[in-house]
């Protein structure tokens, strides 16, 4: 079953067609690689499908529910979240604030309860500790690393509990020990039944982490299927030299 | 895990201070509060200084209220003396039609300006930076404008308001008391904003707008709420203001100057954080009294104030709470965030 359809999405930025025709499922449960040469479109797939742009023409279904006209709240509050491809993080603010800002607030009523309830400073505390920085959890977030506001970009996806995970290139930039954290972050997440959508140039990453590839020119999806079927993939292969050759 | 016995030995210290730093705020106020009966025993005039702390209390309310979406959420406002002028309108205007007095419309006249800033914030809250800015400085002078020109309301001369019947002992008494307890419940107001969720969304708006509105923030609504909450405590402070003044023009409420006035406290006291209004409506009002009677009202005492603003940003680039918090130095009586 899918848990996301999109289909026949197109999204132009004045005269440039940035997402053409764009058609792909994320099944329920599975790790799906988004891969792509520079500038083919993925990012903004990213920002279709959270809300963040409106797609000029096509289909988003998530969950059962088409959200390719709701807000990014109102999707992220179905079950979707997702992290930057340059992180955003509230600069000013404490990592466990940054951690609390995630917490569903509960509608009307919750807006005057305290920031930050003590079940979601322990539940932070414990996500700050799976990704290894529960220390920095009163630290400014500005003072943080590169890598430490990336790994506090995955912890704080998951106060709200999300079904479904897009995160764009987490490897981008990230040293390989911090890399495989994160890769068996995402596995362990997996297994308790979240399903992700990846945006990510490391092949390394794509082909030991994903069990569904789907790639990325132009704007439009030119191979889809498993990351054995890709790597033999002609078409696939002539995107990403064609893109090196020019 | 080697956290908690740590906090949970600080948790007593915590607590104990707490204690204290509420019982000398809580002191305070109930200082204020005897303050002006001294001139029912003594033979002091204190009309004087009634006068001027009452003016502080409204910029204290005005202050914390702007501060509710100018500091809080990010966006500067420089119209939210519309909000005081219509108040002051309101209030006024039923006085005079029906006889009401001001102390009892203007908690409705607070509404009335909300619903106003609803309006307003529903179309120009879609924009942000420097073309909010322009867009509530339009603001004012489209109300401006149309106050100028509206003749029921007497139009540029304003209107004249009969004088509250007291003997001239106690005439600022329920003014004073007025403003007081309307600074005493804007402060609170802001400071439980702050440390709800609701203030937690605002910050995070300041911070990123986009990542707020991923975050699960419905941005839009947060926004215009706080606007909102904003122009109420500042059509209250402007219902009282105009009866006590005994006559309202236009000119009184929609001067630029007036509206950059909670600005300016704001930035000097430390936009964003809840004692930085207080403290920053306190210096401004304060400094500028002592060059008035300094040099009287001339061209001297807007210099003063002007350079005194100039030489605390200077040293306190975040206001005087943010900068003080900043390094540490902040006395824990104004610690309120
Ligand atoms: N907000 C925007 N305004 C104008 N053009 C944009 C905007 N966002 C993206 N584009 C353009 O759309 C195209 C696709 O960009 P996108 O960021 O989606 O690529 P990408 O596949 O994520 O690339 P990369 O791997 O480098 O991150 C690019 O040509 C880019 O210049
Ligand atoms: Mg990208």
């Amino acid at each position: 079953m899918a848990l996301l359809e999109v289909h026949g999405l197109r999204k132009a930025f004045g005269g440039l067609q940035a997402v053409n025709g764009c058609t792909f499922n994320v099944e329920q449960g599975s790790i799906t690689a988004l891969i792509g040469p520079n500038g083919a479109g993925k990012t903004t797939v990213l920002n279709l499908i959270s809300g963040i742009l409106k797609p000029d023409k096509g289909r988003i279904v998530f969950d059962g529910h088409h959200i390719q006209r709701r807000p990014p709240h109102q999707i992220t509050h179905r079950g979707m979240n997702r992290t930057f491809q340059i992180s955003l993080n509230l600069e000013d603010m404490t990592v466990l604030e940054n951690m609390a800002v995630l917490s569903p607030v509960g509608g009307m009523r919750g807006l005057f309860r305290p920031d930050i309830s003590k079940a979601e400073r322990e539940r932070a505390l414990e996500l700050l500790a799976f990704v290894g920085i529960a220390h920095l959890a009163h630290e400014v977030t500005r003072n943080l690393s590169y890598g430490q506001k990336k790994l506090l970009d995955f912890a704080s996806l998951l106060m709200a509990d999300p079904k479904l995970i897009l995160l764009d290139e987490p490897a981008g930039g990230v040293n390989p020990a911090l890399l495989e954290k994160i890769i068996d972050r995402v596995r362990q997440l997996n297994d308790q039944g979240i399903t992700f959508l990846i945006v990510e140039h490391n092949m390394e990453m794509v082909m030991s982490t994903c069990n569904q590839v789907v790639v990325m020119a132009y704007g439009t999806v030119i191979a889809e299927g498993t990351p054995q079927s890709i790597q033999n993939n002609q078409t696939v292969l002539e995107a990403y030299l064609g893109k090196v050759a020019s | 895990m080697t956290s908690v016995p740590v906090s949970a030995q600080e948790q007593p210290l915590v607590r104990s201070k707490l204690k204290s730093k509420h019982s000398i705020l809580g002191l305070i106020i109930l200082l204020l509060f005897l303050f002006p009966l001294t001139q029912l025993i003594t033979a002091n005039n204190l009309n004087y200084y009634l006068h001027l702390m009452l003016f502080i209390f409204m910029y204290i309310a005005m202050a914390s209220s702007w501060n509710i979406l100018g500091g809080y959420a990010g966006y500067i406002s420089l119209g939210h003396n519309v909000f005081f002028a219509v108040g002051g309108y309101f209030s006024s205007y039923l006085l005079l039609r029906d006889g009401y007095s001001p102390f009892f419309t203007a908690p409705i006249a607070g509404f009335v300006a909300m619903a106003l800033a609803f309006l307003v914030g529903f179309i120009t809250l879609r924009v942000r930076g420097p073309a909010f800015i322009i867009s509530t400085i339009a603001l004012v002078l489209v109300f401006r404008i149309r106050l100028d020109n509206w003749e029921r309301l007497g139009g540029a001369n304003g209107l004249k308001l009969p004088l509250i019947d007291l003997p001239v002992e106690q005439i600022k008494f329920p003014f004073y008391y007025g403003m007081l307890i309307l600074a005493i419940i804007t402060v609170y107001t802001s400071y439980r904003i702050r440390h709800s969720k609701f203030g937690l969304g605002l910050r995070a708006i300041s911070q990123n707008e986009t990542k707020a509105e991923a975050s699960g923030i419905p941005t839009s609504f947060y926004k215009i709420f706080a606007f909102a909450i904003s122009g109420y405590f500042v059509g209250v402070a402007g219902a009282m203001w105009g009866y006590y003044l005994t006559y309202i023009t236009p000119s009184i409420f929609l001067l630029i100057l007036v509206g950059a006035q909670m600005v300016l406290m704001c930035i000097l006291g430390g936009r964003g954080t809840v004692a930085g209004p207080v403290i920053g409506a306190i210096i401004m009002i304060g400094t500028n009294e002592f060059f008035l009677s300094e040099f009287g009202s001339s061209e001297l005492n807007i210099f003063g104030t002007g350079a005194i603003l100039a030489a605390v940003l200077l040293f306190f680039p975040e206001g005087i709470v943010g900068s003080l918090r900043k390094i540490g130095r902040l006395p824990a009586i104004l610690d309120w965030d």
